[in-house]
């Protein structure tokens, strides 16, 4: 009988193993068959969350403006070679710039200053953003910035761009005095000297045609956010802007939080400033077209030229490249095509840390193939 | 094969400014491309020849130049490129011309301009304008394959030399440009890119282009080009000219424009350069085509910017 109980327990433990076996088996097929498991998918908050300006540009500095209570806030980045001086749009700031200027920065100096009202630039009048008052803010800070020793400046706009056409002329006429002044005094170096002119994505004609709408277009945007994260989606889902990281370092310097209404709102009152529009692009094809020193325009579409412009290109006055996949902050939405664009234009037109630096070109001998 | 009959019907029909079927379009490109591969990179060229500067889509101004001209092919043709782009009948303009090639290949001299290239007509309106009218980019790709074999320059008489841009710092001598392999898409530099793409400057010497591609010519270079290779004139194209002509650099070198109003908006006049049999040379200037119902192109409300 204890033989008989002996031999029961013998089967069992056969039993179990096989059942072992085959229950890991199909397991272990499964697990090779199956497809893995994506990881669950960032939450949208944390897709949206704000970047620091530090992953892209290697300073930020305030810029106080002697006998003025006025103090700009740039971001630089880059070491050598000349400076490429980024002046944004109504309603941005100087860190759209920011994706491109880490690429930029590899071959040129970056400088992007908050415009009057913009950023974390503080002025006594943030409103004032007239042609004349916003014009003598940049000079002053690139006085403050270089008045020991002016690098060759390509000056780089997106909109507001009448700026760059009147500053390039007065940095002109500066070079011009310092020309003379040079000449009495050998030792000193030279005075800045504007180098190139880059334009991005306005044009005269298509920008006096558009202002009529631009109140309605300011009024349409979202107006309240309840984060920054929910300011960044909406930028990017509104479209007004295409790059993700771009924006996501840009907007939060556009923004200001609203203590009574508990909520972020736009930093800059653009639609406070209509007066001065107008004057922000009126005569400005003219202006961009008789400034005598290389030029590039970035366009987003082609159809945006009007008849200055296309008079212009068609003369071979200036280089036009048409970007596409883009919108119209063409810095921010294709920042790597935007830097090589500048770099080329600075290689292409031999401009250095002082200027131009081959005065003539040898011509290459012929080759036969 | 198509008869002289066939081309005859389709020359009639784009005449109209309707566009051919897409299967004739291929057999013309590909008649076409037989007749100009064996064409020179300095294609000669007899007098008496009419030549003409950019065109750019602009169909019913082409109409008028040939009104103002002379039909081919009891007048010479040569133009000298650009001539898709900008105008909204891209399609139709360089279908006829080819059209005229394949028909009256000895009487229509068609040289290459900067805009006949593939990257070039997919950003400035050609390529979208063929998936409008066709539905596909096929008849983009038939064109734009055959536009690398579009003569580089033409030369008439021995004496006039004839080029859509201008001169090139790699190019001292017509046998330079001969030796050349121009069947490929135009690069962004190098001698060829120079040919399609460089400006005359009033300052000497060479220069770099404000375009971004090519080189500005000074006098010195033109009229040394023109002695080292016995040239009494480089006629180019190119760069719009409000009057349709300029001459400049002390007549070494002139440039003809021959889309007026150019994109519609710029107000210039147009012309053509007739040489004569004795190599006399007369400007004919012309106004804008009477202003034809504009396609429907759907103008976008304005995006946001300041």
């Amino acid at each position: 009988m204890d033989s008989s109980s002996h031999m029961a327990s013998l089967p069992e433990d056969i039993i179990t193993d096989e059942h072992l076996q085959q229950q890991t088996q199909p397991a272990s097929a499964s697990a090779f068959a199956s497809v893995p498991q994506r990881p669950p998918t960032k939450s949208s908050s944390e897709k949206y969350a704000p970047l620091d300006w530090s992953v892209y540009f290697d300073k930020e500095d305030d810029v106080a403006i002697p006998e003025s209570n006025d103090v700009f806030h740039v971001y630089t980045a880059g070491t050598e070679g000349p400076v490429v001086f980024c002046l944004h749009g109504g309603g941005y700031s100087g860190l759209s710039f920011a994706v491109s200027a880490s690429k930029i920065k590899e071959k040129a100096r970056v400088v992007a200053m908050d415009l009057r009202g913009h950023g974390k630039s503080l002025t006594e009048d943030d409103l004032d953003l007239s042609v004349e008052t916003m014009c003598n803010d940049v000079l002053a800070v690139i006085k403050e910035l270089y008045s020991d020793s002016p690098p060759a400046i390509i000056l780089v706009g997106h909109s507001c761009i009448i700026l760059l056409t009147i500053i390039g002329k007065k940095l002109l006429h500066h070079q011009s005095m310092g020309g003379s002044i040079a000449v009495h005094v050998a030792a000193r170096r030279s005075l800045s000297a504007l180098a190139g002119l880059v334009v991005v994505d306005v044009v005269e004609g298509t920008a006096m045609a558009s202002l009529i709408h631009m109140q309605k277009i300011l009024s349409s945007r979202m107006q309240h956010f309840s984060s920054i994260e929910k300011a960044i989606e909406w930028s990017v889902r509104g479209g007004s802007l295409r790059n993700i990281d771009s924006a996501r370092v840009s907007i939060p310097a556009t923004l200001k939080y609203d203590h009574s209404k508990k909520c972020y709102l736009y930093r800059t009152e653009l639609e406070k400033t209509e007066q001065y529009w107008k004057g922000w692009y009126e005569g400005l094809s003219d202006k961009f077209l008789s400034c005598p020193v290389p030029k590039l325009l970035l366009l987003a579409g082609t159809d945006r030229l009007d008849r200055s412009l296309t008079i212009g290109q068609m003369q071979g006055k200036f280089q036009m490249v048409v970007v596409r996949h883009t919108g119209h902050a063409i810095q921010e939405d294709v920042p790597d095509e935007f830097a090589t664009l500048i770099v080329n234009f600075i290689s292409r037109n031999r401009i250095g840390p002082h200027g131009i630096e081959i005065p003539g070109l040898r011509k290459p001998a012929f080759s036969k193939p | 094969m198509p008869s002289h009959a066939d081309l005859d019907r389709q020359i009639e029909h784009l005449m109209e400014c309707k566009p051919l079927p897409e299967a004739d379009v291929k057999a013309l490109c590909d008649q076409a491309r037989a007749i100009l591969v064996e064409e020179w990179n300095v294609q000669p060229v007899k007098c008496p020849v009419t030549i003409c500067g950019d065109i750019h889509g602009q169909f019913y101004d082409l109409i008028e130049l040939f009104r103002i001209g002379g039909n081919a092919p009891d007048t010479n043709y040569l133009f000298m490129g650009d001539y898709v782009d900008r105008g909204y009948y891209s399609v139709e303009t360089v279908t006829l011309l080819v059209a005229l090639k394949v028909r009256y290949r000895d009487r229509i001299t068609i040289l290459r301009g900067n805009h006949e290239s593939r990257q070039i007509t997919q950003v400035y309106g050609f390529y979208d304008e063929c998936l409008r009218k066709y539905g596909n980019a096929n008849v983009w790709k038939f064109f734009t394959d055959l536009f690398d074999y579009l003569p580089l320059t033409a030369l008439i008489e021995s004496q006039i030399f004839c080029l859509h841009g201008g001169l090139s710092p790699s190019l001292d001598t017509l046998d330079n440009i001969r030796a050349l392999d121009r069947i490929q898409e135009v690069p962004h530099e190098g001698p060829m890119c120079d040919l399609l793409w460089s400006d005359p400057d009033d300052r000497c010497g060479w220069g770099i282009s404000p375009r971004g591609a090519g080189y500005t010519f000074g006098q010195d270079i033109a009229a040394q080009f023109n002695h080292t290779n016995g040239l009494s004139l480089i006629s180019r194209a190119h760069q719009l000219v409000m009057e349709g002509f300029n001459w400049c650099q002390d007549k070494n070198v002139v440039t003809v424009f021959s889309a007026p109003n150019y994109c519609y908006r710029c107000g210039n006049m147009a012309a053509i350069l007739e040489i004569g049999e004795n190599m006399d040379q007369n400007f004919l200037q012309f106004d804008p085509a009477p202003r034809q119902i504009e396609p429907d192109t759907t103008r976008k409300t304005p995006d946001y910017f300041l």
